[in-house]
């Protein structure tokens, strides 16, 4: 029987452990974060402690990223953005190896898990609620009411405000989710078609899967990026509401 | 779809958020700042390099204008003493040439009158010889004696014919 295309995101339960009830058993994209994690931190902590005016390749990389997530957070929000800055460089850095790793055949790619891509989404929308109405009270509600509506068409506006912005948490979860998701689900089926079409049909789809796993990993780029690309243009909203001052976003 | 299996949720987002949370913590206490501080000194050191490049720059532009400027000045006077001492040397050549000229004509003159002299004196000279030529012939000729005055006055009668003749 041939194996479903959807099988390398099964998760099996390799260490049951039960904290008060909740269950937090290991599975392989639990092991996954924790490479993700270990991953990140050795590059991150190590090209932080390098400190040479004249960087080596692994602080170049590092800071290359550091300055593209500080130059992505200056264009969107601003110098005050940085404050937020630890926590868009952790997100960015984790969904990138997320993403990355799970190219690597018999990993898993975490950020194909929904649960996992909506924590962050819900973290990031919540935080930016929170910024909001901390930073403007009241008046951050006039979000829903983009400026220049005119008085009648507030009530029309409001439920459409509304519904955008319960779309921002949920499209942010499921884009990163779909894409990962999508891209592997092609290259099982393509994988497939080439074990089972044998030599003689079976290069072509084999062909196909190489090409797909350089777009994937380009894919794997691109979706880290517009995660935080829209976490920076989330909080910016909260911070600048209608784009009060300059920061049209 | 294996993803939707709400059995895995609960140790998922245990794990996602303590994994997010150390990863964090890690990051935001060693990794950051080293970073971030690196390349804002970098940025630094870039942006002093540059400004210093620049002061160097005007600097040395400045000093080039002086330098255009000193030699401007140092032609100019260059050009003032040559053309001094070309006036100078053609004064000095007129003067001189002048003096020359003066000098030759006075030697000249000198000389003009010398000759004229001389030759006057040689024209007396043969004038006397010639007299005295011709009273001894004419005593041989006439067999007698002429007075002293009889003699000059035939002898001056003579040359007077003798130079007019001379002369034509």
């Amino acid at each position: 029987m041939e194996e479903s295309p959807l099988h390398p995101f099964e998760l099996h339960d390799w260490i049951p452990i039960s904290l008060g009830g909740l269950d937090i058993s290991i599975n392989k994209a639990v092991v996954m974060m924790w490479v993700v994690v270990s991953l990140v931190t050795v590059l991150m902590v190590m090209a932080g402690s390098a400190r040479k005016l004249v960087p080596g390749k692994l602080q170049s990389l590092a800071e290359m990223m550091v300055d593209f997530i500080r130059s992505m957070i200056m264009d969107t929000m601003g110098k005050e953005g940085m404050r937020f800055f630890p926590l868009i460089a952790t997100l960015f850095l984790f969904i990138l190896f997320c993403n990355l790793i799970g190219m690597i055949p018999g990993s898993y790619t975490v950020t194909s898990q929904i649960i996992v891509t909506a924590v962050f989404s819900f973290l990031v929308y919540g935080l930016s609620l929170v910024m909001g109405f901390m930073l403007h009270g009241v008046k951050y509600l006039g979000v829903l009411v983009p400026p220049g509506t005119p008085g009648w068409l507030v009530p029309l506006m409001i439920p459409i405000e509304i519904m955008s912005q319960v779309a921002r948490p949920i499209s942010l979860a499921v884009r990163l989710f779909a894409n990962m998701t999508a891209g592997h689900v092609l290259l099982g089926v393509l994988f497939g078609m080439a074990i089972s079409g044998g030599l003689l049909i079976g290069w072509l789809p084999f062909a196909f899967t190489i090409a797909i796993n350089g777009l994937e990993v380009g894919i794997a780029f691109i979706q880290a990026y517009i995660f935080t690309m829209l976490t920076c243009v989330y909080l910016g909203d909260a911070f600048h509401l209608h784009g009060d001052d300059g920061h049209a976003h | 779809m294996p993803q939707f299996e709400s059995h895995f949720f609960s140790s998922l987002i245990f794990w996602e958020v303590v994994s997010f949370a150390i990863l964090f913590f890690v990051l935001y206490k060693f990794a950051f700042p080293g970073i971030l501080g690196m390349l804002e000194e970098r940025e630094k050191k870039i942006k002093d390099s540059l400004d210093q490049a620049e002061h160097h720059r005007s600097e040395a532009e400045r000093k080039l204008k002086e330098y255009e400027a000193k030699l401007n000045m140092a032609a100019k006077e260059a050009d003032g003493i040559l053309a001094a001492a070309k006036e100078r040397a053609q004064r000095l050549m007129e003067e001189n040439e002048q003096r020359m000229t003066t000098e030759a004509e006075r030697i000249k003159g000198d000389a003009t009158r010398e000759i004229d002299h001389e030759r006057r004196k040689a024209i007396q000279d043969i004038r006397a010889q010639t007299t005295e030529l011709a009273l001894m012939v004419a005593e041989k000729v006439v067999q007698r004696s002429l007075n002293e005055a009889d003699h000059r006055k035939f002898a001056d009668e003579a040359l007077e014919a003798l130079s007019k003749s001379y002369q034509r």
